[in-house]
């Protein structure tokens, strides 16, 4: 098929920018010409549910879907992908609301370690998006993704259960909505359109290029949702009060910088993370979009990003209840958006760091409440110790895992 | 695995393409789709300068029926070839590519790519010798028509020149009373083959016009001999079968001249071949006599 794509010449030592959409988003990656698809989507973009094992095609560990149809992405340059459409596991489903394919495979058992399941989905996606397949061609058609650990009896049954249930056809990749941030910045690094800023050149200030322009309201479904409540000794309107000024809210904030306040109640400012051996430090904006004074709301949109391309964005409502012997309840909810290597960590360690966060700022907002002072801008509880605290969670978390893992494993 | 860094241009203009290899002087490799390309590249088993993507030429991307010729241009993917109800019309397609790696493979992969990719376990080389193909070929020079059987050289080796593009290959449309077969053992599904066949018998009122076979995996490149004597005996017999057997173990020790390798040695691929030939030859004749193809 002639692609339409434009003409191009790169010099062998040239970065290309490449523009396509991934699963719904319209992205941009500055990329060497001998980089393959899977390294765009892993490194540039931080999708690495596309997994790479051979990396010459024999394995189908990398299957993602090109303009529909399942192909290997280590077999595609990146430059090739130039006006496509890829949609990679994370577009297939969301974890609430999973594909039906990864519904099955999860009831069948047909993954153990799941290195292949990406490779899979994606595979039998492409087989089943039509309709009309031949339950005794399964093991034929499932033969360019391999599986070193099931066996394929899972495999083969949860792709023939899915097949069953949807003859004409299965459902369309669920997770496919226009996202508002994706990607890295820096040389080699994506981003969004629709931000505003196209991939920054290698030449320009780093600086400059990290810190968001403009915030939008993030669509699709969030990496972390935090909703704490907290019963605070202090009376609604002192809470409020807190609440309701930025520059005493945003140091009840653990490692929360307020740099500077821009009018139209926009404000920039700098968040430090410990966590462990890491250390994030985002630069951002935060706008409050909602004042609420009647109902004692207070809503913000926030975003950032740090100097090794991870990227958040935040939907924060904070909200002051009375309850009765004159204290507060407050709720604190947050839809919290993650890009970058830090979505890595996956939800449970990024949901522990944000709860946590958020506990310590109730704390500090009700000590703010009580004493009517401004805290220090050090104040709260230093990065570091959210750190610890959730590190030790996560360990336990772990170990217990493990321990279960262990039992099932051999019956104990 | 990474490949070397090489330049890449993907030119829209087939002149243009032409000259980009030119300009590459002997260092230029065509990138189609990439299937069999990019595996070579990321061993580092070549470390071509420049990489002329050929995927946004225009005029390359058809499927076109001309009277008794289907002819398919050189960024067709064989999935598209698969779906395609116009190549319906050569039946082979349909039998052969199935077989052609996986189907997400199939995806990227050209038709044409697999033949200047020319690997001796190829299945559509095989197809394309069986049926007498021609490939257009354009260069520097101009246009040229090489018939499949001027076409294969040896293995991964075809007559198209450095500086040369195939641009498309025709395939003839299957007759009345033309019948086919197909088959291949290989150890995967995907898998080049470690032997298989390809057949073809043209029959009316009965009487055996013509018949072909096409070893491939067998030889350097798709072997392909005329066997009308053979089969028109052996129609003749109730069990066509097992007279095609007695000509198909001669004809196996005459093609098959892999020296074989760990997966199986000459002496095996000369009996799956000489059983898959069998077989294939008496199935096209069932299906020329019936009009099935
Ligand atoms: C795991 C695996 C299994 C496979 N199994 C099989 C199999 O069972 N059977 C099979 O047949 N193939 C198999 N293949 C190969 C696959 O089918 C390739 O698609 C095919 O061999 C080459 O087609 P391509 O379009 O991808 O060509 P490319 O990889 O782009 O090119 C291959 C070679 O041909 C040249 N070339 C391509 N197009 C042209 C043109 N128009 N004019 C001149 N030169 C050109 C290129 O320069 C290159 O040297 C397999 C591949 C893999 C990775
Ligand atoms: S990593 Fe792409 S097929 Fe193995
Ligand atoms: S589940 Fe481990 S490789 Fe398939």
């Amino acid at each position: 098929m002639t692609t339409g794509q434009p003409a191009v010449k790169i010099a062998a030592d040239a970065l290309v920018e490449v523009r396509f959409t991934v699963n719904g988003s319209p992205v941009t990656v500055t990329v060497p010409t001998r980089m393959h698809l899977a390294d765009a989507l892993r490194n540039s973009l931080g999708l690495t549910g596309t997994h790479l094992g051979c990396e010459h095609g024999v394995c189908g560990m990398c299957t993602v879907l090109v303009d529909g149809d399942a192909a290997r992405s280590c077999l595609i340059l990146a430059v090739q992908a130039e006006g496509t459409e890829v949609v990679t596991v994370e577009g297939l489903g969301t974890p609430d609301e999973q594909h039906p394919l990864q519904r099955a495979f999860s009831h069948h058992h047909a993954l153990q370690c799941g290195f292949c399941t990406p490779g899979f989905l994606l595979s039998s996606y492409d087989l089943l998006a039509r309709g009309g397949v031949d339950p005794d061609t399964l093991p034929a058609e499932l033969s360019g993704v391999l599986c070193r650990c099931t066996g394929y009896r899972g495999i083969l049954a949860a792709v023939a259960d899915v097949a069953r249930a949807y003859p004409d056809g299965v459902p369309a990749p669920g997770n496919c909505t226009a996202r508002t941030i994706v990607g890295r910045g820096g040389t080699g690094g994506g981003s969004v359109a629709g931000t505003g800023s196209s991939a920054p050149s290698p030449e320009i200030d780093a600086e400059a290029a990290r810190v968001p322009e403009a915030i939008q309201r993030p669509t699709g479904t969030p990496t972390v949702t935090v909703a704490v409540a907290r019963e605070l000794s202090s009376p609604v309107q002192d809470v409020w009060a807190v609440l309701n000024d930025v520059e005493r809210l945003a140091r009840c904030l653990p490692g929360a910088v307020l740099t500077a306040t821009l009018g139209a109640d926009t404000y920039r400012g700098r968040v430090a993370v410990g966590l462990g051996p890491i250390r994030l430090a985002f630069d951002g904006l935060a706008r409050v979009t909602v004042r609420d004074v009647a109902d004692h709301r207070l809503e913000l949109l926030a975003r950032g990003a740090d100097t090794g391309g991870n990227r958040t964005t935040a939907e924060i409502v904070l909200r002051a209840d009375p309850i009765a012997a004159g204290g507060t309840r407050l709720h604190a909810d947050a839809r919290v958006f993650l890009s970058g290597r830090i979505a890595q960590f996956g939800r449970a360690l990024a949901g522990d760091v944000s709860q946590r966060l958020f506990e310590q700022f109730a704390e500090a907002v009700d000590e703010t409440a009580r004493s009517g002072s401004t805290p220090p801008p050090t104040a709260g509880a230093s990065p570091l110790a959210i750190g610890a605290g959730v590190a030790r969670a996560a360990f336990r978390r772990r170990l217990a895992t493990l321990r279960h893992a262990v039992r099932t494993r051999f019956r104990l | 695995m990474k490949p070397v860094a090489f330049a890449y241009v993907r030119p829209t203009t087939l002149d243009d393409a032409i000259d980009e290899l030119a300009a590459a002087a002997g260092s230029g490799k065509i990138l189609a789709g990439g299937q069999s390309l990019l595996p070579v590249l990321a061993m580092r088993l070549s470390r071509p300068g420049t990489l002329v993507d050929i995927n946004a030429v225009a005029g390359l991307d058809g499927i076109d029926r001309a009277q008794e010729t289907l002819r398919i241009g050189a960024t067709v993917t064989q999935r598209q070839a698969e779906r395609d109800r116009v190549a319906a019309a050569v039946p082979l397609l349909g039998l052969a590519l199935p077989f052609v790696g996986h189907r997400e493979l199939r995806s990227r992969g050209t038709v044409c790519g697999s033949l200047a990719h020319a690997d001796p376990g190829a299945e559509l080389p095989a197809v394309a010798s069986c049926l007498g193909a021609t490939l257009e070929i354009a260069g520097p020079t101009g246009r040229r028509s090489v018939p499949a059987a001027d076409f294969f050289a040896g293995a991964m080796t075809t007559t198209v020149g450095p500086d040369e593009i195939v641009v498309a290959v025709n395939f003839p449309v299957a007759a009345a009373g033309e019948g086919f077969g197909f088959a291949e053992i290989a150890r995967r599904h995907g898998d080049f083959a470690l032997a298989g066949v390809v057949s073809r018998v043209r029959s009316a009122q009965g009487q055996v016009l013509d018949a072909t076979i096409t070893g491939f995996g067998v030889s350097d490149r798709p072997v392909t001999r005329d066997v009308t004597g053979l089969v028109a005996s052996a129609a003749e017999k109730t069990d066509s079968e097992a007279a095609l057997r007695a000509g198909t173990d001669d004809l196996a020790r005459e093609v098959v001249n892999t020296v074989g390798d760990g997966h199986g040695s000459r002496a095996y691929r000369r009996r799956l071949f000489a059983v898959l030939a069998a077989r294939e030859l008496a199935r096209a004749l069932r299906r020329s006599r019936a009009g099935q193809s």
